[in-house]
């Protein structure tokens, strides 16, 4: 019997459904509250100087389980003061707690380069006089010599900073919703990670209400195997490296490598096996066929086609016995696989394009209701935006920073500008907004693109280096409209929110920076970590920054046409051929993703999906368990922040007590 | 339309397997595959999103 066509419409459809919180009946409110923005200010500026501090310290900033310490403190208040917290104001204290505990780094650059400037690296490869103004002041400025920000002397890269930021906001802001528009209403795309910080926000909403019900009791398994999870993984190596000089590791962190013991049957193929089997809960969420696929395909590239084709060709030439995983990535990488991806990624864009274009077509021809796909009807009361202004705002935002940039590197030819802002930035945008909602994560990288435009520029000042270029990607940004739709915040409050938090932190950052500054130079004894790796960074960047000078570049030379047409053409071939057999499109994604991966890296997600599928539908169902998964993943992610974050308190306890010899 | 796209699609896929079999895998010759296969996508594309309107059309009028 023929196999019936399923189309890619219907079938994208039923996943996005399946990920849909109360199957896509909501009421929207606003999450914008009084009590939620000083809360968010409360927490947030509490931990931000010692958050920057940490990072100077040991590296590890501990910003990640912020939010979630945020939201649980409020969550107790409210139970404690018998009110209630709704989950639309729960997930706005998730981001902006986080917006207000990261503010402080967003000036890093400026310290950063006050070091720079002064270094003998600088000096020695001749970059030191060449330094724009308005990055740094001069190396022998006031502003720099003392250690102050709040002084006239960086009154030109502050400004310049902020001219950047209020445009970047005007394009990220109206990028993202255009792109939002375009794959969850239009395309329907499932967003399969948006339900678990969507999920985390409503169970621990539930919490302070009368009845609690099945979302905080999965979210607390989730929290406690986390907490366990995090203490083996994270917590026992943190801890003993405080009191041994070489830390203990339960699991072997971040891989067990196995490549050279496959190098007899699989020459030139890896193989390490990722530790963090956090990542199962990852599997538990991400849809089956694109997990299998994906891992089939890793394992016949690693095992036959590396090895069996590639190597017995002679197209992977580096690779020699005795390498270990990074070395022979880096090795394929630099003999096929770098190209090979980048043809592969423009393929996804050109797919997208080939579902998206018919159903705008098709837009003119019908009238369908919201939550349909090919639809671009908004559900009522979300707080969207006209498409118009969003994308005039966005079209003054980008024109804006080209002047910019422009302005800064007058004789950088203006051309490339003008094509990275209109050209490349929204492609590259769509590809990654598409590969968010179908597989929750970024396929798309162009690597060592300054690298290659400044060459094919023919630009020889060393000013360029330090400008920032429109090349932008506003499709990972696409996953937290998702999220805001599946917790019914109201997409003007969370605009709201961000607009009033912004001018505070923009203040409170620059001076809580000045005054970790003042307290020591960066780097010193005092900031261990900066001083054992700022000045090989330092290096690093000279090394970076005049890597052209000679013409000469191992990467550049590694991109071959032919193989990035082979990557192209190969993607297009499975799409099409997999379209011919009437199998489901998922497939494609979990192939081009899987293709040249290391399928140790996937046994962890693997499992999850395998236990989710043939153990845990079966024993819950279908509907409960994809309302479950998200909630325990949500629960594990906040278990695992609250380790990292104890261990990073104990960490900086320990380093802060000074033990003296008597 | 379903049999043209189909069509397209498998010539454009033998096209390129020839391209990388017989002719060294030179990308001007993958290229006009991608060209053949992107076409065969967009007549695959178009006629699934058309037969699904006019398929509404027709049993919104029953």
């Amino acid at each position: 019997m023929a196999r019936e066509r399923v189309t890619q419409a219907d079938e994208w459809q039923a996943w996005a459904q399946r990920y849909d919180i109360e199957g896509g009946i909501r009421t929207f409110e606003s999450g914008l509250t009084v009590k939620v923005f000083v809360g968010a200010l409360f927490v947030g500026l509490l931990m931000m100087p010692g958050s920057i501090y940490l990072s100077y310290v040991s590296g590890e900033s501990g910003a990640g389980a912020a939010p979630w310490v945020a939201v649980i403190l409020f969550t107790e208040l409210a139970r404690r003061s018998f009110t209630t917290a709704r989950r639309q104001e729960l997930y706005m204290l998730l981001g902006l707690t986080g917006a207000a505990v990261g503010s402080g780094m967003q000036y890093r650059s400026f310290i950063w380069y006050a070091y720079f400037i002064n270094t003998p690296q600088a000096a020695s490869y001749e970059i030191a006089d060449k330094i724009p103004e308005w990055i740094v002041p001069a190396g022998d400025s006031v502003g720099v010599l003392t250690r102050t920000l709040i002084h006239p002397d960086w009154f030109l890269p502050i400004a310049v900073y902020l001219a950047q930021k209020l445009l970047g906001t005007l394009r990220i802001v109206s990028g993202q919703y255009i792109l939002f528009r375009l794959t969850a209403d239009l395309e329907r795309l499932p967003y399969p990670m948006a339900p678990i910080t969507a999920q985390g926000a409503t169970a621990l909403a539930e919490t302070t209400g009368k009845e609690e019900t099945w979302r905080w009791r999965v979210f607390s398994i989730g929290s406690m195997a986390g907490l366990i999870w995090g203490f083996l993984y994270i917590g026992v190596p943190s801890l003993t490296g405080v009191m041994m000089s070489q830390p203990i590791q339960i699991l072997k962190i971040p891989w067990i490598d196995f490549t050279q013991s496959i190098e007899g049957f699989a020459p030139t193929g890896v193989f390490a096996l990722r530790t963090d089997f956090g990542q199962m809960l990852f599997g538990f969420v991400l849809p089956f066929p694109i997990v299998m696929t994906e891992f089939i395909t890793a394992m016949a590239s690693q095992f036959i086609l590396n090895p069996q084709i590639l190597y017995r060709y002679e197209i992977l030439n580096q690779w020699k016995p005795g390498l270990d995983v990074r070395a022979v990535g880096l090795f394929n990488g630099l003999d096929f696989w770098i190209s090979y991806g980048m043809g592969k990624s423009f393929s996804l864009a050109l797919v997208g394009m080939a579902a998206s274009i018919p159903m705008l077509f098709k837009l003119r021809k019908s009238k369908k209701t919201a939550g349909e796909r090919g639809s671009m009807a908004t559900p009522p009361n979300r707080g969207d935006f006209p498409i118009w202004l969003m994308g005039l705002l966005w079209l003054v935002g980008m024109g804006g920073f080209v002047w910019l940039i422009h302005w800064m590197v007058p004789n950088f030819p203006l051309s490339f500008l003008l094509g990275y802002a209109f050209l490349y930035t929204p492609i590259n945008s769509y590809i990654t907004a598409r590969t968010f909602g179908v597989l929750g994560r970024d396929l798309f990288e162009i690597p060592y693109l300054h690298e290659i435009t400044f060459i094919l520029s023919r630009y020889e000042e060393i000013d360029i280096w330090f400008a920032p270029l429109p090349d932008e990607d506003y499709g990972r940004g696409t996953q937290g409209w998702r999220v805001l739709e599946l917790t019914g915040t109201t997409f003007t409050s969370n605009l709201a929110g961000t607009l009033l938090i912004m001018p505070i932190l923009i203040v409170s950052g620059i001076v809580v920076m000045h005054f970790i500054w003042k307290i020591a130079p960066i780097p010193s004894a005092q900031y261990p970590f900066a001083q054992m790796m700022w000045p090989i960074n330092a290096t690093n960047e000279c090394l970076w920054k005049t890597s052209l000078r000679d013409g000469n570049s191992q990467m550049l030379q590694a991109i071959r046409g032919d193989y990035v047409a082979a990557g192209f053409t190969s993607s297009l071939a499975i799409y099409g051929m997999l379209w011919v057999f009437k199998l489901p499109s998922m497939w494609f994604y979990g192939i081009i993703g899987g293709i040249g991966a290391d399928p140790g890296s996937m046994i962890a997600r693997l499992l999850g999906a395998i236990i989710g599928r043939f153990y845990m539908i079966k024993r819950f169902g279908m509907k409960r368990w994809y309302m479950f998964n998200p909630v325990l993943a949500a629960g594990f992610a906040c278990g695992v922040g609250l380790i990292g974050m104890g261990t990073v308190a104990i960490a900086l306890v320990s380093k802060a007590v000074i033990v003296k010899p008597f | 339309m379903e049999k043209v796209a189909s069509g397209i699609i498998i010539i454009g896929t033998f096209l390129w397997l020839f391209s990388v079999i017989a002719l060294e895998g030179r990308w001007q010759w993958q290229m006009f595959s991608a060209l053949v296969l992107t076409v065969g996508i967009f007549v695959a594309h178009f006629w699934e999103e058309l037969r699904d309107t006019d398929s509404t059309e027709e049993s919104g009028d029953e």
